[in-house]
């Protein structure tokens, strides 16, 4: 009489014990690999209280002296990350112009050009970063042109797939009454994604703060470069008040980008 | 951009058949966009004006790094082994990071979602904190966790998961609050208990964004865990900094290519595991 009825469907039922399965695998193998324990962690958790209560704790303002050059590193960081998505988001609409096979007027190239796209794209910002200021030394210039790769690369790989998504029927249309290359692109292309473009290109700015940062921790100047260097001059209450900084900068060009983006798609 | 086609030009070349050309355009385009697009060129200019960047000793440089790229692309394999280890603990740090987020970023989304908590300025302070743990780049984490722990994977996979957690909280919270008011109901009313309607209600319904969710972090992950050896922790990062300026080109460029391949892997397997959700 009081026989249960399942509430998951047993296929169901498998996909969440192989995942689980899976994840305890993942986590044993990992744990000892690491020898990353939770519970010593947790037991040395007083020392880590102690230094957050005492050393970090209330934050503090930095030296009056240095409190203009601090809100003038924020500038340099946002300016960085502006710049380099702008110059790669123009650059990489006409490379992605090239990338879909669909608008591209060599197809067959169009595979090459994703290929390089790909490989740029899935090496980290902050390795580019680093190759760069190996070849053309510390600076600012070199962390713009680090951020560009990867921001370049990234944009070239949404514009292909906005353009795969959106433009079909349009561009057929248009080669079937014999349009060139540059008014399907400018009849067809634009007008349908230039919205998803933009989308994109406000995505990219919001990674780019992030990646201005760090990269600027590394010897790209602006925030990053200034916060690295309260930590190691172990002033952490100061450093606090600047890793504040920088989340407040990241949220107000969040809440910026999600108020464009709303703008942009009515 | 203002060649729209308006009724007045069709119905003055109606009467008479000239060969007048039609313009072809959208009628309803959004106004907001030239004023966006102009207004982002000017910032640009501005801000590219700002940097004040020496763009002369740039381009006297551009030489040096095909250099430096032919030299990177002469891998040495003689210290394969420990670019093998490095990568393996880089990998290891992001699952096991990521895992722990999983764990945390459930039990804080149950919080942070609304129609679970129920208790409406609990799952706003629960969200707005993690804004804030957001809001911070996760090197930085790995950075003061580094200054609290000591140097080793720990800080690595502490402050990855700081992250990661806020990240998971509000994308879980996100997923927990589409479920519908009625199938919540529909359990509670049976009597069910808070937390069975949460495993057998919540988590199905949110399952398969679970794990694109997942998969997207994994993603992310790994790239930030190659770079935290470069802010000092360890992994294939610290590899690829240290032999960089000691002018070791060979084996960083080993180690480059190693981090590009497991990326590129992660990247196609969660291609292939979002087109079967689909």
């Amino acid at each position: 009489m009081n026989k249960k009825i399942p509430v998951i469907a047993k296929n169901q039922k498998i996909v969440y014990t192989a995942f689980i399965i899976v994840a305890i695998i993942l986590f044993v193998l990992t744990s000892l690999y690491t020898k990353f324990n939770i519970f010593t962690l947790l037991k040395n958790s007083d020392e880590f209280w102690s230094f957050i209560v005492n050393d970090f704790l209330p934050p503090a303002l930095p030296k009056a002296s240095s409190i203009g050059g601090v809100l003038s590193s924020v500038l340099v960081t946002l300016a960085l990350a502006m710049a380099s998505t702008t110059v790669a988001a123009i650059l990489a609409f006409f490379v992605a112009l090239f990338g879909s096979e669909k608008i591209s007027p060599f197809p067959k190239l169009a595979k090459y050009v994703r290929a390089v796209a790909t490989f740029l794209r899935n090496i980290p910002a902050l390795v580019w970063a680093f190759i760069l200021f190996s070849s053309l030394g510390i600076g600012t210039g070199v962390g713009f042109v680090a951020l560009c790769i990867t921001s370049f690369a990234f944009m070239v790989r949404a514009f292909v797939e906005t353009m795969d998504d959106v433009s079909n029927d349009s561009v057929e249309s248009l080669l079937t009454v014999g349009a060139g290359f540059p008014q399907r692109v400018a009849q067809a292309i634009v007008p349908s994604c230039l919205s998803g473009f933009l989308s994109w290109f406000l995505y990219c700015i919001e990674v780019n703060i992030r990646a201005s940062t760090i990269v600027g921790m590394v010897g790209g100047g602006g925030v990053g470069l200034t916060l690295f260097s309260y930590i190691k001059g172990f002033q952490y209450d100061v450093a606090l008040s600047i890793i504040l900084l920088i989340a407040l900068m990241i949220i107000v060009v969040d809440r910026i980008t999600a108020m464009l983006r709303k703008e942009l798609q009515k | 951009m203002e060649n729209t086609l308006t009724n007045s030009d069709i119905y003055t070349d109606s009467g008479n058949l000239s060969p007048r050309k039609i313009t072809v355009g959208c009628k309803d385009k959004n106004k907001f966009i030239p004023r966006f697009m102009i207004g982002v060129l000017l910032l640009a200019v501005v801000s590219l004006v700002y940097l004040n960047i020496d763009w002369l000793k740039i381009a006297g440089r551009i030489p040096q790094i095909g250099t430096v790229f032919f030299k990177l692309a002469h891998f040495d394999f003689g210290n394969i082994g420990l670019i093998g280890s490095a990568i393996l603990e880089t990998v290891s740090i992001a699952v096991l990071s990521l895992l722990y987020s999983l764990v945390l970023g459930i039990v804080f989304g149950m919080l942070a979602a609304r129609n679970i908590t129920k208790i409406k300025w609990f799952s706003v302070a629960t969200q707005s904190f993690f804004t804030f743990l957001r809001a911070v780049p996760t090197p930085i984490w790995v950075l003061l966790m580094l200054v609290c722990l000591g140097m080793g994977p720990e800080a690595g996979v502490a402050g990855l998961c700081v992250h990661t957690t806020a990240f998971f909280t509000k994308s879980f919270a996100q997923s927990f609050e589409s479920i519908s008011d009625e199938t919540l109901e529909a359990l509670e009313v049976t009597g069910t208990g808070r937390l069975s309607v949460f495993t057998n209600a919540v988590i199905p319904a949110a399952f398969s964004q679970i794990i694109a969710w997942t998969g997207m972090r994994l993603e992310t992950n790994f790239s930030e865990c190659a770079i935290l050896g470069m802010v000092g922790a360890g992994g294939v990062g610290f590899v690829i900094s240290r032999n960089l300026q000691n002018y070791q080109y060979g084996t960083a460029g080993l180690a480059i290519l190693f981090v590009f391949i497991i990326a590129y892997l992660i990247e196609r397997l969660f291609v292939a595991i979002k087109k079967k959700i689909q």
